[in-house]
């Protein structure tokens, strides 16, 4: 058709036999030596030379066998002869020969005549459908043809572009799409697709716009084509780097349309390469420090649109409608990100992460920091969720590699960590949980160590440090925060260290651990408290340094308080506390108690005498308050009391503190036995302090709560002397006689002292052995103490009699005689346990106070076993066990009292 | 078949404001814009010349000079063949950063790229580096050198002309041959992009015969 046409419009002729002649020496050209006819020597050596050896053998016989030689139709004839090898076609020539020029579309493959129709004589026209229908239909039923038609396909674009006739190039790209939608299930596809993409880089190369955009489309069309057979050989990186400098166009016009085009560019090359791994490596980093940039690039001015736009909507001014149809860089970029990030495996999450920070620096969109958080949360939340820990530690990476830029870029960056870092905590379990937590404490410390002065930006970045800190604790569960609290307390540089950076450090990692402890609930105080931790956190309660010692203040007081009493308890009074919520401690509550309660009293005693300003004792007087509330019951009360008795010794006794520490010891003494009578409800205890209180506002004022300020009052002088103003051990103790409990314990002990180490827990190895017995067995040498029950559980220290399930009916009694059921085994075990934790980790001076009163008789008894045995010894000097037992004589151990379960 | 036997890739660096785009266009589009604003990201251009006679095709990727853009351009290095860089003869800063546009090339790019110094702007007046400082400093560091000028066209064409003529001698003597199979490995090798290669070439060449005889043959059935 095209041919026709050319042959009959006389001023374009030198062109179509130029592009003949050339398709003449073209080695790919179906047609060879067309046009020679006319113009030449028909029978010329060279031409008929070359005829020879392109055409087939039977070519030449063809020639002679030819009837109507004439010397007008040579050409023609040449012509036919050479394009119809084949002797069985030979008898559509004498048709052909009607028309010099028209012979000659009709005699060239149908595929490039299929080709040709489907091009409009008016390029405006567009593609003629039916034609397009028609050539369609034919690489439908010849798939074989399809790679030639692409190729051929190809060539016409190629030269429409170079004679920049850009609409036929469309009709061509086009046509190429349709045919690659029709035919995308044939297995030839493959060498069709050569052609295709050589034209879709055909019309990327040129620099019209339009071009680009619609090789763009039919790109993203091609990558959403399954192929069925892997091209290995096929390369992208044109594609990439054309696609990426797409999405930074700034051509005034088509600004917007063209990086969209890039950026569904780029998505197409994702989603074409990112599933298989024989194909080029999306991955690699050349590939990837192209498009992530790109995406960026384009994302960043997303986030201040949605500002301008978000203040926009809040005032009214603009209507949210309109943006939701179409689709914008910025968004589009973002959904490319999304993908990309989302398809990353482990392996491949730094390769997108470390173009993303790099841009980042380079663009400086570290600070403010807005759209480096935006971009973190899309990461984030996109990334397969268990290589999420891995972005946070990348990050961490770039703080790391950052630490010489300016405080405000390391604040911004750990703000982002501290977004992102919640995401990540659900994840990371185990070693990766802390390690990032190690991280983050190794940044505090260089932070620390690195400054000699803290400047404001310093300290925010600190803060951005320990709230990152907190924010991953938060999403982890409770038993994890406890080894995080764990991990912290060991990296907590001991008081040895008294150089003012250790202790700069001391109290940030303190911060850091008051900060998870806040996220953590407590439930039972022994899991909150293990020893480990417990210890070390009580030394830090008795440090020097006031702020470290109301940090660590802070952080019993989180853990301590499950009833939210924090607030009611903050400052020392003697008023009635309407709004205490409380509930009775809980059996292993109370064993937690006997167990460390002591220490964290002695420790609280110690504090409070270490510094007369008024915060710190607050703050000390609030953890001793919320210790009372949750743990003070009937068996603990007496504990409680002395630990206020000895409160008032210190006060009475210790010369070193000024007067008005003193008196503010006196203070938070009264208060703190206000508060046990309140909490306890043993009325003869509150009369009691209600008493002294009411004597006190007469006489001395400042003996009472609120506490005095240190430099105010110190010209004024205070009444000191006030014996009888003192709380009495004595009544304390008739008190709680009179309310029918038990205040030996009371009476005999003595009041808690000032630096009393902690005792190391003694374990017995035998203890278990014994106490498995003991369920069993009734105890002698119990003398009913405690419950005046013969049962040794009971009389165990620290361990209640479990009562019986309150099942009482004949059968249910039958049945328990006969046979102990689960739930009693469990009840009976867990008693056990009970009992066999309570020796093993108890204290063995404890356990001696616990059981001191009760065995006399039996101490006699051992008395006199140990006397008699002395005599035999005296006796038999020879025998060897008697010189054991005299060493163990000469121990003072037997001297002193047993609890009763060592006897056996 | 593709109208070229060659294709090389050529990156264009150097500070802001040097005039790269300038000499780019000047090239391909024989234009000299004068109120060109910075590149954003990457530019991308293609020209064909001929040289001794064989037709190159040249890709010209022409980078932003910008620092924040830094990161994107840095990753064209390294399909270069060709790396020009640019500073301003009439501005003492651009010439001074060369150093560091070593570096960074030295870090990104190919370590056999080609690299040719251009100082660019002879048209102005006012020039703060003379020739002679130019050339040693391109000796020193194993460059091509060349002073030209964007708006006045000049030395541009010899620019690209001369990288193309030292990139074909380059592939030649690595083929060991200059034969037309050579340079079909050597374009299937670093140039073409999709990876066409002699594989479609030959497809194409075993095909021809048969193509032409379905294509007689549906010839004669149109006709009946």
């Amino acid at each position: 058709m095209a041919l026709i046409r050319c042959c009959f419009e006389p001023p374009e002729l030198p062109e179509f036999f130029d592009s003949f002649v050339q398709k003449c020496t073209d080695p790919s050209c179906g047609i060879r030596l067309a046009c020679h006819g006319p113009f030449n020597q028909m029978t010329s050596p060279p031409v008929s030379q070359s005829m020879g050896i392109a055409s087939n053998d039977d070519t030449d016989k063809s020639m002679d066998d030819w009837p109507g030689r004439s010397g007008g139709a040579m050409f023609t004839y040449r012509c036919i002869h050479v394009c119809l090898p084949n002797p069985s076609n030979r008898c559509a020539f004498p048709y052909a020969l009607l028309g010099c020029c028209g012979c000659c579309s009709a005699l060239r493959p149908r595929y490039k005549r299929l080709v040709d129709n489907i091009f409009p004589v008016n390029p405006e026209d567009g593609l003629v459908k039916s034609n397009m229908e028609k050539l369609t239909f034919y690489s439908l039923s010849s798939p074989d043809k399809l790679d030639r038609i692409g190729e051929y396909l190809y060539q016409k674009a190629t030269k429409d572009i170079n004679r920049k006739r850009y609409k036929l190039a469309e009709i061509a790209m086009e046509a190429m799409d349709l045919l690659l939608q029709a035919c995308h299930a044939q297995t030839t596809l493959n060498l069709f697709v050569e052609s295709f993409l050589r034209m879709v880089q055909k019309l990327l190369e040129d620099s019209n716009p339009n071009l680009k955009i619609m090789a763009t489309n039919s790109f993203v069309k091609f990558a959403n084509i399954n192929e069925d057979t892997p091209s290995y050989h096929r390369r992208y990186d044109f594609f990439i780097s054309k696609f990426s400098s797409m999405c930074h166009s700034d051509a005034a016009s088509m600004r917007d349309s063209l990086r969209l085009a890039g950026i569904k560019g780029l998505q197409g090359v994702i989603r074409k390469t990112v599933s298989d791994d024989l194909v080029e490596n999306i991955w690699a980093a050349e590939h990837m420090e192209k498009i992530v940039p790109s995406l960026l690039f384009n994302m960043q001015f997303c986030v201040n649109v949605m500002f301008v736009k978000k203040n926009l909507l809040a005032s009214g001014d603009l209507t949210p409608v309109e943006d939701a149809t179409n689709v914008t860089p910025p968004v589009l970029a973002e959904e490319v990100l999304r993908e990309l990030v989302g398809r990353a495996s482990f392996g491949h999450i730094r390769s997108v992460l470390k173009p993303l920070l790099t841009h980042l620096d380079r663009h400086e969109l570290w600070v403010p920091n807005t759209f480096a958080i935006h971009t973190f949360r899309i990461v984030m939340i996109s990334i397969q969720p268990q290589y999420s820990y891995t972005v946070v530690e990348t990050l961490m990476q770039h703080l790391d590699n950052n630490f010489k830029s300016s405080p405000k870029t390391r604040t911004s960056l750990a703000v982002v960590l501290s977004k992102i870092i919640a995401i990540a905590a659900g994840e990371s379990v185990g070693p990766s949980a802390l390690d990032i937590i190690n991280n983050l404490l190794t940044h505090l410390r260089t932070s620390v160590s690195a400054t000699s002065e803290i400047t404001p930006e310093e300290s925010q970045y600190q803060e951005a440090l320990i709230n990152a800190l907190g924010e991953f604790a938060n999403h982890h569960p409770d038993y994890q925060k406890i080894e995080i609290m764990l991990f912290i307390m060991n990296t907590v540089p001991d008081l040895s260290k008294k150089s003012k950076g250790d202790q700069m450090l001391q109290n940030i990692l303190l911060k850091s651990l008051l900060k998870v402890g806040t996220q953590y609930s407590t439930v039972s105080f022994e899991k909150a408290f293990p020893a480990s931790f417990l210890q070390p956190l009580l030394k830090m309660a008795r440090a020097p340094h006031d702020p470290t010692r109301m940090v660590v203040m802070q952080i019993l007081q989180a853990l301590l308080d499950r009833h939210q009493n924090e607030q009611v308890l903050s400052s020392v009074s003697v008023k009635s506390y309407p709004a205490l919520s409380q509930e009775p401690p809980s059996r292993s509550d109370i064993i937690f108690t006997h167990k460390y309660g002591a220490d964290i009293m002695h420790a609280l005693i110690d504090s409070m005498a270490l510094s007369d300003r008024v915060d710190a004792l607050s703050s000390s007087f609030n953890t001793a308050a919320l210790l009372i509330v949750e743990m003070s019951c009937n068996e603990t009360v007496q504990e409680f009391l002395l630990f206020i008795l000895g409160i008032q010794q210190v006060a009475n006794t210790a010369d070193t503190l000024g007067i008005v520490h003193k008196c503010s010891l006196h203070a938070i003494s009264i208060g703190l036995l206000v508060l046990i009578s309140r909490v306890s409800g043993i009325n003869n205890l509150l009369e009691y302090a209600q008493k002294i209180v009411d004597a006190r506002r007469e006489e001395a004022t400042h003996y009472l709560p609120p506490l005095l300020e240190p430099k105010k009052m110190s010209g004024k002088n205070l009444n000191l002397s006030l014996p009888h103003l003192a709380i009495d051990k004595l009544a304390l103790g008739e008190c709680l006689q009179n309310a029918g409990m038990d205040a030996q314990r009371l009476n005999t002990g003595a009041p808690y002292a000032l630096n009393q180490t902690d005792h190391p827990g003694h374990r017995h190895s035998w203890v278990e052995s014994v106490s498995n017995q003991l369920t069993q067995r009734n105890s002698s040498a119990d003398l009913t103490v405690y419950n005046g029950d013969g049962d040794s559980v009971s009389s165990s220290p620290g361990v209640c009699k479990k009562l019986l399930a309150p099942e009482f009916n004949f059968d249910a009694m039958k049945r328990a005689l006969a046979e102990p059921t689960e739930a009693i085994k469990r009840e009976q075990r867990e008693r056990q346990m009970q009992i066999v934790r309570t020796f093993r980790e108890g204290e063995f001076d404890d356990l001696i106070r616990r059981t001191e009163p009760k065995h006399d008789l039996i101490q006699n008894r051992l008395n006199e076993l140990f006397n008699s045995l002395a005599v035999e010894r005296q006796i038999t000097q020879s025998d060897t066990k008697a010189a054991s037992l005299q060493a163990s004589n000469e121990k003072p151990i037997y001297e002193t009292n047993f609890p009763e379960l060592f006897y056996y | 078949m593709e109208d070229y036997k060659f294709l090389f890739k050529i990156v264009l660096v150097g500070n802001a404001g040097v005039g790269k785009t300038c000499l780019v266009r000047r090239f391909t589009q024989g234009l000299f814009p004068p109120g060109q604003g910075a590149t954003i990201g990457v530019d991308f251009m293609i020209k064909t010349v001929e040289v001794e006679g064989e037709k190159i095709k040249l890709q010209i990727w022409d980078t932003a000079g910008q620092e924040r853009f830094r990161s994107i351009t840095q990753s064209y290095y390294r399909s270069a063949h060709a790396l020009i860089l640019v500073y301003d003869i009439s501005c003492q800063p651009t010439f001074d950063c060369l150093p560091d546009w070593l570096r960074e090339i030295q870090e990104y790019a190919n370590s056999k790229v080609l690299k040719i110094l251009v100082g660019n702007k002879t048209d102005r007046d006012d020039r703060e580096i003379p020739t002679q400082i130019g050339e040693e400093f391109a000796k020193q560091h194993d460059m091509y050198f060349l002073e030209t000028s964007a708006k006045e066209a000049e030395n541009v064409e010899r620019l690209f002309y001369e990288i193309a003529a030292e990139l074909i001698g380059q592939a030649r003597s690595k083929d060991g041959s200059g034969s037309a199979a050579a340079a079909a490995a050597q374009r299937q090798s670093e140039g073409s992009s999709i990876g066409l290669g002699s594989l479609s070439a030959k497809a194409a060449q075993s095909n021809c015969c048969g193509g032409l005889a379905s294509g007689g043959g549906s010839n004669s059935s149109q006709a009946d």
